[in-house]
């Protein structure tokens, strides 16, 4: 990771520990927010408000899922059961770069989707909608109130 | 002052509670948006009744019934005084009558007022008050949401509803730092409860509640501001009875 991500994955590491009480070095960037660390969906709207106050950027649960499904319509990422075609599947290669199908163990279902997200992935679209928004705080993220006693500047 | 720097928004602030409401905010220091729906000179007066007091005030028309109008009443508020803290959700109308013989729709325009207007001014103003994690929101309800009166069915029904909402919002919001609390008022004497509390019918009342009297709104409107205070810091989902004692006791209270 660069510098700048490295920022941006401690503004993300101190938010989800804040959020669901847990310890900062407990949000490795491989975990999945929801499967892994236990996050239900009220919990992911916490760390988002508090990536945001950190940040200033602001994310919203809307923009992760459509940043999961790339706009393509319900019907054509999935088949009628909601299971994930191949379609739905591709995409998710391409904007989840961890994602491999060949490791499911079963069928993926639309329901599923946002249980793949992972620290690091939300790490990024934090970074890159930074970039994007042009906001002022860019590469010099305040980590707000952590529990971590670490400087906000801290690696 | 302990309200000093806080900015507010009362729905139905132009008279009765939620002008007390909006009144005794101010004298804690707290800048407030008067909302009303029609009674735009009230509303005014209540705005000067507040400059008058040194205070910061702004007055907004706005159906909060409609979840449009009440989302651009929020951000109107916002945006004229720089900010939002508290919102008091006061709006209300009644309706009554027995249930019989009343057309099916007699209740929808009470709950779209006394529960939507509640439901889309929160809805407005949630983001707001999470993002900033710090907010308190106090719906001012009726002891009648908890029990039952002749006549007020849809009235009843609709502060029940409230009440409901009080708890689950509270719950809701409670991780991003905002609170949401109600006042249950006991009968207050203001054009909402229109005669009622006159003549003989009030007297009749009165002899029931064991503080025998009738509150006055800025009594129901202490009890708002301590809600939406710092003295509440640790309350969220709580329905505060003010109401003389009414609903404590059994029946009449003695045989």
């Amino acid at each position: 990771m660069t510098d700048t991500l490295t920022d941006y994955l401690l503004v993300v590491q101190t938010a989800t520990a804040d959020s669901l009480g847990i310890e900062p070095d407990e949000v490795v960037p491989e975990a999945t927010l929801l499967d892994d660390l236990g996050a239900e969906s009220i919990d992911l709207l916490d760390v988002l408000f508090r990536m945001e106050r950190a940040s200033g950027v602001k994310i919203t649960i809307a923009d992760i899922a459509g940043l999961l499904q790339g706009g393509i319509p319900d019907e054509e990422f999935g088949d009628e059961n909601e299971v994930v075609n191949d379609t739905g599947l591709s995409h998710l290669e391409k904007v989840l770069p961890q994602f491999d199908r060949g490791q499911l163990t079963e069928p993926l279902t639309a329901d599923g989707v946002l249980g793949l997200f992972t620290v690091e992935n939300l790490t990024r679209l934090l970074a890159s909608r930074a970039a994007a928004t042009g906001s002022p705080d860019t590469g010099t993220p305040n980590t707000g109130t952590s529990n971590t006693g670490a400087p906000a500047d801290a690696p | 002052m302990k309200l000093h720097d806080r900015i507010a928004l009362v729905t139905g602030a132009s008279r009765g509670i939620g002008r007390a409401v909006a009144l005794a905010l101010a004298r804690e220091g707290a800048a407030v948006a008067v909302n009303y729906r029609s009674r735009e000179e009230d509303a005014l007066a209540v705005v000067k009744e507040i400059e008058a007091l040194g205070g910061r005030a702004v007055a907004l028309r706005a159906d909060v019934a409609d979840p449009g109008a009440a989302a651009d009443l929020v951000a109107a508020a916002t945006e004229s005084l720089g900010g939002l803290h508290i919102l008091v959700n006061n709006a209300g109308i009644s309706d009554d009558g027995l249930v019989y013989g009343r057309p099916p729709g007699a209740w929808l325009e009470v709950m779209k007022v006394n529960f939507g207007g509640a439901y889309h001014c929160t809805s407005a103003a949630m983001g707001h008050l999470m993002a900033q994690r710090d907010g308190a929101i106090v719906n001012i309800s009726s002891v009648m949401g908890e029990r039952g009166w002749i006549g007020q069915a849809n009235y009843s029904a609709s502060k029940g509803a409230l009440n409901a909402f009080t708890r689950s919002t509270a719950v809701e919001l409670a991780r991003f730092g905002v609170r949401v609390n109600a006042v249950c008022a006991g009968f207050t004497p203001t054009d909402l409860v229109g005669s009622l509390l006159e003549d003989e019918t009030g007297k009749r009342i009165k002899k029931q509640v064991p503080l025998r009297s009738f509150a006055a709104a800025e009594q129901i409107a202490a009890v708002a501001v301590f809600l939406a205070g710092p003295d509440a810091a640790y309350m969220t989902g709580e329905l505060v009875r003010a109401d003389g004692g009414f609903a404590a006791q059994l029946g009449v209270g003695r045989p």
